[in-house]
């Protein structure tokens, strides 16, 4: 693990900043003969939430699979503590330090209890402790009084819960979430966000959020890392985003309008 | 009517009095049809999932050729197989033809191909991410196919009854490389074959009746585990 | 919206969730014994060390019951195992050109002798004669008892007496068109024929409720003699003989021909033991015997060779 750094910001001052936990450099994924993300360089600092935006079909999804292991890259390294990744087995080593929740929560048909096991059952954790924590993250997400009910009887924002529920117990060094709130009506989506913001914090778990709603992207990320037409065009504190932003695509995602006016 | 009735007596006086032949015919059906049907599923199974989610240069025309294999009538798979069994054939020095063991042969290479082919069905409709999702909670890739199988359980355990329907019911490649023999190679199907060619219908339909029982009874177990705790 | 609650207690979900385990250990622990069982299966007798003798003949001979007489006698007396493949004529025919047989008993006919002199059989000899009869109501209202052949026939479609035949692709169906052919006529479409197209106890069935005349074999006969109201007519023509004879498969055809085992059975069917039981079989059930002993006699002394087919 490495030590603090410390960089240079605006105005001259020096900010400590947090070791880096993933780092991705040179990085390319092609899909069918075209190169649909090219990263330079894009840092995951340990602990922070680091929300990914960007206009939809920028390449947001691709970077969560990218990140997450779950295919190789055409080119370039990625750095996990500053060790290259090994790709044998599929990664399977480093993929078991982070957990994956999508959109959709993908549950597997049967109980919220099975469920939610998953991660500890494929990790070959004692089946003595999976009890106990898993009835934690339950009820850390609300949703304790449902352990034993069938999965597909769940609620939208329900099923969503279990999933993250799913990811936590595991208690992942690096937990990548896919749009996880897209798919709830506003107030489910509200109210999940605030408890996961909460879980978060008192996890220290570094995070990666991607998602296509700006004001989540404001209201939840350390940092924010824009994405257009698979390059990383910007990252860095919201504040400064929205104060200076890299250019004009930037700013058009960020530019409020209203309905009926000019743009 | 009176060939149900008379068959239906016939059953039932045979298994009233434990009759030996119709138990021991009955039970090599059962070991038969059984033992192979596990054995596609030990290997249809993987085979299907393996198939359904790798993409390799013939996947298509693999394909073709199980869902083709689904259809095979089951005495040309006989001829085949005897074919190959016979002491000329390639491996025939195992002098298995004839035997029981013959038949097991026979009936996989009939009940794979059904196996496979549902299973490759039965993973591919299960959403594509899910396996991304599986992989994204730290799964190996053996893990993560057993996820997958398990998840697609319901149309798996269809796939099962559908293999064992396919071979206890069919006669043709059973014969061809069975035989027929008396106490060695003789099941419900050849059986009531046998009895209907020397013109003894009531036996033969008393052979069909205990068939029936049988393949009643299988799928009932099986359709329970299957639809165990799914009210709707 | 986060609970603060205490975590459900998992006590009574952990000794089940064990339990499962345990099932579904001894579940797969069954599955494969079963299917190790089912491969098992009576290992075939190659495995050990006396081969098993294949052995092909007709079902029609099968189902008479004789050989089940004196196969397992032959197999006490020699410890050896012999397989019985029963196929039709020509089947057992094909399956000794391929050499999947070691020994043949059947009613080759007309194809026996080629069958010698291309070399797929060796040592062919005659063994034993079923033969066929034909039939009709006590009355007799054709006046066909104890006549030939084909004055039998003759007379029976001039009196225009009911006749009932197999129309099958049975031996015995071709037998019978060739019977009609040799006397000169030509019975189908006329109104006093039918040709039902089942089998040999359908035909007599019908032959008894219409009090007609048919061919039948002696043994199905005999089996049913009770419930049919029928007599013989005429048996014992030579056409209506049909020779058994044992051929012993080529052994050049391959070194897994049992040539030993086949010449051993060949033996034994014609020497006086074999012959014995033979000729006794049937005596118990019917009150006579359904085959004739043949070993040792030429064919032609049975049946001369017949003229050249028109």
């Amino acid at each position: 693990m490495t030590a603090d750094t410390f960089q240079a910001a605006p105005g001259g001052a020096a900010e400590r900043i947090a070791p880096s936990h993933l780092q991705l450099s040179g990085l390319v994924v092609r899909r069918g003969g075209r190169d649909v993300l090219q990263i330079d360089a894009l840092d995951v600092r340990r602990g922070e939430i680091l929300a990914v935006v960007g206009p939809n079909g920028a390449g947001k999804s691709t970077l969560v699979t990218a990140m997450g292991l779950l295919e190789r890259p055409a080119a370039g390294t990625i750095l996990l503590d500053g060790e290259p990744v090994d790709w044998r087995h599929g990664a399977l080593a480093a993929r078991r330090r982070l957990a994956i929740v999508f959109q959709e929560p993908l549950l597997f048909d049967t109980t919220v209890d099975d469920n939610v096991t998953t991660g500890l059952m494929l990790r070959g954790v004692p089946r003595r402790e999976h009890g106990p924590r898993v009835a934690r993250w339950l009820s850390r997400l609300g949703i304790g009084h449902l352990a034993r009910r069938q999965a597909r009887t769940l609620s939208g924002g329900e099923a969503q819960r279990v999933s993250l529920a799913r990811a936590l117990v595991i208690e992942p060094e690096l937990l990548l979430l896919d749009e996880p709130f897209a798919a709830l009506d506003a107030p489910t989506r509200e109210a999940l966000a605030d408890d996961l913001l909460v879980l978060l914090r008192e996890t220290a778990t570094t995070t990666v959020l991607v998602t296509h709603d700006r004001d989540e992207a404001l209201e939840l990320g350390d940092r924010l890392a824009v994405i257009v037409a698979g390059r990383l065009v910007q990252i860095d504190r919201p504040d400064r985003v929205l104060r200076e932003p890299a250019n004009e695509a930037v700013a058009a995602f960020f530019r409020r309008r209203r309905r009926g006016g000019p743009a | 009517m009176d060939l149900f009735l008379e068959g239906l007596i016939r059953a039932l006086t045979l298994a009233a009095r434990g009759d030996p032949e119709l138990l021991s015919v009955t039970w090599l059906s059962l070991r038969i049809s059984g033992g192979a049907t596990i054995l596609c599923l030990l290997a249809g199974v993987p085979l299907g999932t393996l198939l359904a989610l790798t993409r390799f240069p013939g996947r298509g025309l693999v394909l073709a050729v199980v869902n083709t294999g689904m259809g095979m009538p089951p005495v040309v798979v006989g001829l085949v197989v005897s074919i190959m069994l016979w002491r000329t054939g390639p491996i025939g020095q195992l002098r298995l033809m004839y035997t029981p063991t013959a038949m097991v042969i026979a009936q996989c290479v009939i009940a794979l191909p059904v196996v496979i082919g549902l299973t490759v069905a039965a993973i591919q409709q299960l959403n594509p991410k899910l396996r991304l999702q599986i992989l994204g909670l730290g799964a190996s890739r053996t893990q993560m196919l057993w996820l997958l199988v398990r998840e697609a359980r319901l149309p798996l355990l269809a796939a099962v009854m559908a293999g064992f329907g396919a071979v206890i019911s069919e006669v043709g490649a059973s014969i061809m490389v069975g035989g027929n023999l008396y106490g060695q190679t003789r099941v419900l199907t050849t059986a009531t074959v046998g009895e209907v060619s020397k013109g003894e219908f009531g036996l033969a339909m008393a052979f069909s009746l205990v068939l029936l029982l049988l393949v009643y009874v299988v799928n009932a177990v099986l359709t329970w585990v299957q639809q165990r705790g799914r009210p709707l | 919206m986060l609970a603060q609650s205490s975590a459900h207690g998992h006590g009574p979900a952990r000794s089940r969730s064990s339990h499962r385990v345990l099932a579904r250990v001894g579940l797969l622990a069954a599955l494969l014994l079963f299917v190790a069982g089912s491969l098992l299966l009576e290992a075939p007798a190659a495995r050990a060390d006396t081969p098993r003798l294949i052995l092909g003949t007709t079902v029609g001979l099968q189902r008479t019951g004789l050989l089940d007489v004196l196969v397992p006698l032959f197999e006490r007396q020699t410890g050896r195992t012999v397989t019985m493949v029963a196929v039709s004529a020509p089947q057992v025919l094909a399956l000794g050109v391929r050499g999947e047989l070691d020994v043949l008993l059947v009613d080759a006919g007309d194809d026996a002798a080629p069958y010698i002199s291309a070399g797929h059989g060796i040592d062919r000899r005659l063994v034993l004669h079923a033969d066929d009869v034909l039939v009709g109501p006590r009355t007799d209202p054709a006046r066909a008892a104890d006549a030939s052949v084909p004055d039998a026939l003759r007379r029976i479609a001039e009196a225009q007496s009911g006749w009932v035949s197999r129309g099958d692709n049975s031996a015995l169906f071709q037998l019978e068109k060739r019977l009609w052919r040799d006397a000169g006529l030509d019975p189908v479409g006329a109104p006093w024929y039918t040709a039902l197209g089942q089998g040999m106890l359908p035909t007599l069935a019908a032959a008894t409720e219409r009090q007609a005349y048919a061919f039948a074999d002696r043994q199905t006969y005999l089996e049913r003699r009770d419930l049919l109201d029928l007599s013989i007519m005429v048996q014992g023509a030579p056409d209506l003989l049909r020779l058994y004879d044992v051929i012993v498969v080529n052994p050049a055809k391959g070194i897994w021909i049992d040539d030993t085992g086949a010449r051993a059975f060949a033996d034994f069917l014609v020497g006086p033991e074999g012959q014995a039981l033979i000729g006794g079989y049937g005596a118990d059930r019917f009150g006579q015997a359904v085959f004739v002993p043949d070993a040792g006699r030429a064919e032609d002394a049975l049946r001369p060779a017949r003229r050249a087919a028109p």
